[in-house]
């Protein structure tokens, strides 16, 4: 910063004596102390503790706690919840975020094409966003359900399916995924709408000057264009859905058995059991898999980010 | 796609197709306009339903088929729910735990925000990148050290222990937001008030502070509703009535051992007045939120 190629400062301060760029150190050090406290409070310190855990044998109400090394390892992976739960997370991560970008590419179109009423769906495409997961999960419950609800009744008066949802173990994971996909659908259209907006017109323009259809405009220039964004947005969404909790936990509570835990309820019931070795032994199981999702991201990044 | 250009001043040189630019123009209206159409029925389907629930006679409400229209308006659903379960102390939790959580969020992420986007020193790449990619680890994974530790600290069933860790959550998304925003300001008008004899604190108060005013106020609307909707945290560190957000007490009415199995008349009327706050903020905000919410992602 061309700040620090200034000499002697005028003003009388506590840091007197100290160079300008020490104080510059200073400064910055008090400024991110704040949050760096709060980081290693909250995650980095109980990360470590986690990966500590998971070595023991931990149950407060059945006390000796013991080093058991990779027992807890070898306990889950002959859990067949565990299993469940980890196919489970991992169908609903790729499902949802598949079709939550190829929807939000579709919506983000008509967020973007000139039509009047294009501020009021881009004020509606929030509200998916905003609306909290409790509710939407209470509400597609109700909406679900075999006996009051609204969408059995719906597709069977019109399309004459007599479906049962959420008593169904493979019909409730599909359910559970579309309210998903109903959720951040939205959010991710806002995010595409932004890379959108950021592509040059006149590029269309030569495109339809060179007969390109609106689908070849789409597959040769829309789509590598905004490979970045769909990459970075994609990889997000995967990693933060894989912590999903509240949705199947309160439309479904993991059941009809265990057809629709996710691992975060299968971490939440172990915890609440006291169990907290085995806990942290699925945490660290589930960070190695958001790792994981991160390091293909990334190099999927690496490799279609040409732009910059 | 087309529909852009279909509005737009043609330019000369464009070779017009055989199919007349009016039909074709026709066509791409009455399809967009199908496509909102079908678009605002698949988002607010779920919340008409939440919303007639709420209202309707209960009897009416438990019949199959089901209803789809109350023959009468009733508020009974709500002053049942004013009954049965502690709302206003809810509510005011809620509010409290959203408004702290925001506050602390905004304040800590902006602090370190300006540090590294304008302050070089060794090592503030690593951190950036430490504080953003701390983002991708699952809150419940380290739920059980973190109970510990919050028990220790006798932070659990507090509203600062509530609101610490909340705002912790939201840190790396707004830290990377507000880095993209100020790293777009020109750094000339800081230099010129160094010139001017401000020293850091008055600089940082008086030029910079105005000048991402919105960018705060943005980020401060966007952790309210994400802190608003939170039900992880709430329902692990908040065992008290003193403590319990809005999300805690709906989920406790869906309990097995509640009272009601089905108290879908309750929860309506619940959801109604929870998803009130989120709405006036969308439609007071909307602009900044969209604008906030894709820079953070894009950038």
């Amino acid at each position: 910063m061309t700040t620090q190629v200034l000499s002697k400062p005028r003003f009388r301060n506590p840091f007197a004596g100290m160079t300008l760029r020490q104080r510059f150190y200073l400064i910055a050090v008090l400024l991110l102390l704040p949050a760096i406290a709060l980081r290693v409070f909250t995650s980095f310190y109980p990360f470590i503790q986690t990966l500590y855990l998971s070595t023991q044998r931990f149950n407060p109400a059945y006390p000796p706690q013991k080093f058991i090394g990779l027992g807890n390892f070898e306990r889950l992976a002959d859990d067949p919840v565990v299993q469940a739960s980890i196919g489970f997370t991992v169908l609903f991560v790729v499902v949802s975020t598949f079709f939550q970008i190829v929807f939000g590419l579709a919506l983000a179109h008509l967020l973007n094409a000139p039509f009047r009423l294009r501020n009021v769906a881009r004020t509606l495409s929030l509200i998916p966003w905003a609306i909290p997961m409790v509710i939407a999960a209470l509400g597609f419950r109700w909406l679900f359900d075999d006996q009051f609800g609204m969408i059995p009744d719906v597709l069977r008066r019109v399309l004459g399916m007599d479906t049962r949802w959420l008593i169904d173990p493979q019909n409730a994971k599909v359910a559970i995924i579309a309210v998903n996909i109903w959720k951040s659908t939205p959010f991710v259209a806002l995010v595409l709408l932004a890379g959108l907006q950021g592509i040059s017109r006149d590029l269309y323009e030569a495109a339809r000057v060179d007969g390109a259809n609106w689908f070849t405009s789409l597959r040769y220039l829309t789509i590598p264009m905004l490979m970045p964004i769909i990459i970075t947005t994609g990889m997000f969404m995967l990693v933060w859905q894989l912590a999903v909790f509240d949705l199947p936990f309160l439309m479904t509570g993991g059941g009809p058995g265990f057809s629709t835990t996710v691992m975060a309820q299968k971490i939440y019931l172990e915890s609440n059991s006291l169990n907290y070795g085995y806990a942290a032994s699925i945490g660290v199981v589930m960070v190695v898999i958001v790792a994981i999702v991160g390091a293909v991201g990334l190099f999927l990044f690496r490799r279609f980010d040409v732009s910059e | 796609m087309t529909t852009q250009t279909a509005t737009r001043p043609q330019l000369p040189l464009v070779v017009q197709t055989r199919r007349s630019k009016w039909l074709g123009q026709y066509v791409q209206t009455v399809l967009m306009y199908l496509s909102f159409a079908i678009f605002v029925f698949i988002v607010c389907a779920p919340f008409y339903f939440i919303l007639v629930s709420s209202v309707m006679p209960k009897d009416e409400l438990f019949e199959v088929p089901p209803n789809y229209w109350p023959s009468e308006v009733t508020f009974e659903s709500y002053s049942q729910m004013a009954e049965g379960v502690p709302f206003v102390a809810y509510f005011r939790n809620s509010l409290v735990f959203a408004t702290g959580s925001s506050a602390l969020s905004v304040i800590a992420a902006g602090m370190a925000a300006y540090a590294l986007a304008r302050i070089r020193f060794p090592g503030s790449n690593v951190i950036y990148i430490a504080l953003i990619l701390s983002v991708a680890l699952p809150q419940i994974a380290v739920l059980v050290p973190m109970f510990q530790t919050f028990q220790a600290a006798r932070l659990v069933n507090t509203h600062h222990g509530l609101i610490i860790m909340m705002s912790s959550l939201m840190l790396p998304f707004t830290i990377m937001t507000l880095v993209s925003f100020i790293k777009q300001i020109p750094a000339e008008i800081e230099e010129a008030a160094y010139i001017d004899g401000a020293n850091t604190l008055q600089i940082i108060l008086r030029v910079v502070l105005p000048l991402i005013r919105p960018a705060l106020f943005t980020m401060f609307l966007i952790n309210f509703i994400i802190s608003w909707n939170e039900l992880l945290y709430p329902l692990v560190f908040a065992h008290h009535e003193s403590v319990k957000t809005l999300s805690v007490g709906l989920t406790e009415l869906t309990d097995p051992g509640s009272t009601y199995t089905k108290p879908w008349d309750m929860m309506s009327a619940m959801s109604v007045t929870m998803i009130i706050p989120v709405l006036l903020i969308i439609l007071f905000g909307q602009r900044m939120i969209i604008a906030g919410l894709a820079r953070g992602a894009v950038k």
